[in-house]
């Protein structure tokens, strides 16, 4: 999963008031502006003038004597309006059809099923609820300021407050509602649509139905490597678009060893005491698209009846530990600020370069630092899962079949450098997955030396990753290499962690709808504070247009600077009117200035508009679904705290917009 | 500056506008009170009030009376703070029409009863009674109350698109004294009402007269002005034509209207000279009534006939001839 932004709860606030600041002010002078605007074509400029000076005035005691009673009989009208016009009805009737009808295309088949149909009611939930949202609170009020039914309102002691926030509540308290119930449909979709069972491909539901496996090592179904330890194989039925490999596999360890954990699939164990060895007989069920199912094992032997349970690995919620930074070294062993670049690939990952012929000892790494690494992070400490989503690039085909190989190395990080010694792992080589979630799980005692700063051998020996490694200070270097001449290994930030655990999936799942109910929120609210002066058509296709630059965000202000080839707006503008190729410069002179610098202007003020709109996606944690990773609540937090910042400054926006415009006509 | 049209009368009009002390006495009070409707550019399109100074005193029934067009509706928004004034002031129990406080003292029924028509009678009654931050048990009571008095039991719990003109106006004079309020402002309160339910709301307007509530309407019908109003305004195009109370404006002051009982046929030829020879008995020697329309009749031709004057209201205080 893409990670851009590594948000910290207590490293964002500051900024995060700071925006807030900037929302509410900008809301104040948007509202007052605009004000000012609706109280000129009624007054005149001049009369306009006190007429918003007066309201200025107004604000305070106007917030102060807002009434909670008179806000909730507000929002029950709001609510009461949106029902009896059918807009939920007809909102739900469309997502119970698009779900009904939508389970016909979703193709089980595919390699991540589970992404398919989380996408697609997290879409689906998402679209209708904006769009409810942006219709139901665009229409409100300019249709009561059109029937009148505003001026039985305005006449009672009711203040633009709470017409204002009222509304907000109303219909936000519907969307949420809505909004719930959609998820847990979703949610019942998603699970109904995914869960499946298999039955053993043969005669009986035994080893009877098993296979031997090919002399040649490779599967006589699928003629793919089997797993190293596996004697005999059987396929399951096709159900849901897809089968499943079982393999009977000799697992022997030292009768010192523990036990299996997964005690479900073991068929009998055979004791060697002469070896001092045990050998389990277990049947494992090989993943196919992102999930597996549990190998149950019901009585001993080969008369054994073995079945499968329910789909496991589709309802994930992993809980990531992230690295605090990621520093890239260049072949020489120097600190870079990003990896190798092999192309468009730049931007998100580095490379890190496995060396050539020539140079064959590469010092090329990528070395990730990891605070805080305490056992208590993890739900298992002795067995610590290092995930990671590699990409490769290869400057050679050579053997497509075989993987590139990497490589793991832990460090402490010595509180006193150059004085304290250092504990240095072996390197742990692996196999990449390119592209996809590879899981290693590493043992916390580990192999490795203790060295002198000098460089001497104190101590060889097995050490503990948190004691010995990650110490008082309790920090971890891991450092990633690529082990393959002429290979690259591609990773960010986000591509390497440790898997501290997986957290409750519905729980998960409903946290994902979070984000899904801030920009809903954030609508509504923009919908109320710009009907407060709009016509419905008009606020509607404003707000529609702030849901368009909400998602774009990121892509318009990168559209707002100027420092690609080509200029500004006035400049792309006449390069293609006079047909003036990109890359020459134009014609010095005090026009060229004049146009550069109005579009230094224009293209400021463009930047600035776009953080009018909310960014969507820092309030979109429908990867986090997708991906099966679990939502951290700091980032819930954040999206809630946005939201609210927004609600605030749209409300005062709404508020300064009613007050200053005349009711009646 | 208004002048009253009889001279005995004591100008009720007159405002004193360097005194901004608050009389309790007074309910409304304009001061130089102008709407002028511009554009963008300050260019004036309408002049729809001009200078208007009133006053209204507690406890009366005060009617705005003119044509399309001539002000009143403006004036009773004005009042409401659902306009701004381009000049001058409004003042409802002493504060500025803009004050949102003063709204807890006032009942509005507006010319249409704009309500919303998803609600039934008891929900929007209940509306109505939560925006005046009534504690749920007084609501209660009040709402049936309200119901019961006017007359809509049977249908209270349907909703109001389902009712009739009538019903929608009952239902918005509900609404405008869900607050018990001092001062009532009514929007053609008769509009779409029938003979009985008419009746009904000039009754219902003067006994919230004699709860000593200050009742101010404007209508086109002038029959029921001059049944129920004490006081009336007339204005026309912006301009305040008339202003005093009724009884007094319909009075023809230059005239004398004698009439008696018990004559023969033969003296009644002689009995603008001889009345007291003959011995009959004089029931009442006094100044003829024109009627509300001809005086407002009049005022309008005559401010077409002269615009921008004040009407002296001679002619239309003339009684018809035979």
């Amino acid at each position: 999963m893409v990670v851009e932004d590594f948000i910290n709860f207590s490293d964002w606030i500051g900024g995060g008031i700071l925006l807030f600041g900037t929302i509410v002010l900008a809301a104040i002078i948007l509202g007052v502006f605009f004000g000012y605007l609706v109280a000129s074509f009624r007054h005149g400029p001049f009369e306009a003038f006190y007429v918003v000076s007066k309201v200025i005035g107004q604000a305070i005691p106007d917030f102060l004597n807002t009434s909670p009673r008179r806000v909730w009989a507000i929002a029950r009208l709001a609510i009461k309006e949106a029902f009896r016009r059918k807009v939920i009805l007809v909102t739900f009737g469309i997502f119970a059809t698009t779900l009904l009808f939508g389970g016909w295309f979703m193709n089980s088949n595919s390699e991540h099923p589970e992404r398919i149909y989380i996408n697609f009611v997290l879409w689906g939930t998402q679209l209708l609820v904006l769009l409810m949202g942006m219709l139901i609170s665009s229409f409100s009020l300019p249709e009561d300021i059109k029937n009148k039914t505003i001026y039985t309102v305005v006449t009672k002691p009711v203040r633009s407050t709470e017409i204002v926030i009222g509304r907000i509540l109303g219909f936000g308290l519907l969307g949420t509602g809505l909004l719930a119930l959609m998820a847990i449909i979703s949610f019942l979709f998603v699970w109904r649509g995914l869960s499946h069972e298999h039955q053993i491909v043969g005669d009986t539901q035994t080893l009877a139905s098993f296979a031997p496996i090919p002399a040649d090592g490779l599967s006589g179904i699928t003629r793919r490597r089997v797993s190293e330890d596996a004697v005999k194989e059987a396929k399951t039925s096709t159900d849901s678009g897809h089968s499943h490999l079982l393999e009977l596999i000799h697992d022997t360890r030292d009768v010192s060893a523990p036990e299996p954990q997964l005690q479900t699939n073991i068929i009998d164990k055979t004791v060697d005491q002469a070896a001092g060895t045990v050998t389990y007989r277990r049947v494992v069920c090989k993943p196919v698209g992102g999930h597996t199912h549990q190998v149950f094992v019901d009585g001993e032997g080969d008369d054994a009846r073995i079945s499968l349970g329910p789909a496991v690995g589709y309802f994930r919620a992993r809980v990531p530990i992230y690295s605090s930074y990621l520093q890239f070294y260049d072949r020489l062993g120097n600190k870079t600020q990003k990896g190798v670049n092999v192309g468009k690939e730049w931007a998100y990952r580095g490379y890190v370069d496995g060396g050539n012929a020539r140079e064959r000892t590469s010092l090329s790494k990528a070395e990730f630092q990891f605070e805080n690494f305490v056992p208590s992070n993890f739900r298992n400490d002795k067995i610590l899962p290092l995930e990671m989503t590699l990409g490769v690039f290869r400057t050679h085909k050579g053997d497509i079949e075989k993987r590139v190989t990497g490589g793991i190395q832990f460090t402490s990080v010595p509180e006193n450098e150059g004085v304290d010694p250092v504990f240095i792992s072996d390197i742990i080589d692996f196999e990449t997955n390119e592209y996809s979630v590879q899981t290693l799980p590493i043992s916390r005692k580990i192999v490795g030396k203790l060295v002198s700063p000098d460089g001497k051998l104190l101590e060889k020996g097995e050490f503990d990753l948190f004691e010995d490694f990650a110490g008082k200070n309790q920090r971890l270097h891991l450092t990633l290499s690529c082990r393959d001449i002429n290979q690259y290994l591609g990773v960010a930030r986000a591509d390497l962690y440790f898997r501290a655990g997986d957290n409750l999936y519905w729980a998960n799942f409903f946290k994902g709808y979070i984000g899904i109910w801030c920009q809903m929120i954030i609508i509504i609210a923009m919908g109320v504070a710009l009907s407060t002066f709009l016509s419905a058509a008009i606020t509607m296709l404003g707000t529609l247009v702030m849901i368009l630059i909400g998602f774009s965000a990121p892509f318009i202000r990168e559209l707002t600077k100027i420092d690609h080839d080509g200029g500004g707006p006035i400049e792309s503008f006449i390069r293609v009117v006079t047909q003036k190729n990109m890359m020459i410069d134009l014609d010095t002179g005090y026009l060229t200035t004049i146009i550069e610098n109005v579009d230094k202007l224009v293209v400021a003020i463009l930047n600035a508009l776009t953080y009018l709109a909310p960014n969507f996606s820092t309030l979109n944690f429908s990867n986090y679904l997708t991906y099966g990773y679990a939502i951290d609540n700091q980032r819930i937090l954040i999206a809630v705290l946005i939201t609210l910042a927004f609600c605030v400054g749209l409300t005062l926006l709404g508020y300064f917009a009613l007050k200053t415009r005349e009711i009646a006509k | 500056m208004v002048s009253e049209t009889t001279a005995k009368e004591p100008k009720t009009g007159r405002l004193e506008q360097t005194n901004p002390d608050y009389d309790p006495n007074v309910v409304v009070e304009t001061q130089n009170l102008t709407k002028i409707y511009r554009d963008f550019w300050g260019r004036q399109k309408v002049r729809a009030l001009n200078a208007l100074d009133l006053e209204i005193r507690k406890g009366e029934i005060f009617g705005l009376l003119g044509p399309n067009g001539s002000g009143k509706s403006t004036t009773i928004k004005l009042l409401l703070g659902l306009l701004f004034p381009t000049q001058g002031r409004a003042l409802v129990f002493g504060q500025d029409a803009s004050e949102v406080t003063k709204n807890e003292r006032i009942g509005y029924l507006p010319e249409e009863s704009y309500l919303y028509k998803y609600l039934t009678a008891e929900e929007t009654l209940d509306f109505y009674g939560r925006l005046f931050d009534m504690p749920a048990k007084i609501r209660k009571e009040r709402v049936a109350e309200l119901i019961e008095q006017v007359g809509l039991t049977f249908a209270k719990r349907r909703q109001l698109k389902e009712y009739s003109k009538g019903m929608t106006r009952r239902i918005g004079l509900a609404q405008a004294l869900i607050n018990d309020p001092e001062l009532i402002l009514l929007d053609e309160p008769t509009s779409g009402l029938d003979p009985m339910g008419t009746r009904e709301m000039k009754d219902m307007i003067l006994k919230l007269r004699d709860q000593g509530k200050t009742v101010v309407m404007c209508s086109h019908l002038l029959a029921d002005v001059q049944d129920v109003c004490d006081r009336i305004a007339i204005l026309y195009q912006g301009d305040l034509k008339e202003l005093g109370r009724v009884d007094n404006l319909l009075q023809v002051s230059d005239e004398t209207q004698i009439r008696s009982s018990g004559l023969t046929a033969a003296a009644q030829d002689e009995i603008r000279e001889v009345i007291k020879k003959h011995g009959g008995n004089v029931v009442s020697v006094e100044n003829p009534r024109s009627t509300l329309e001809d005086l407002f009749l009049g005022i309008v031709r005559e401010s077409q006939e002269r615009p921008g004057h004040r009407s002296s209201g001679a002619d239309a205080k003339k009684p018809k001839t035979e």
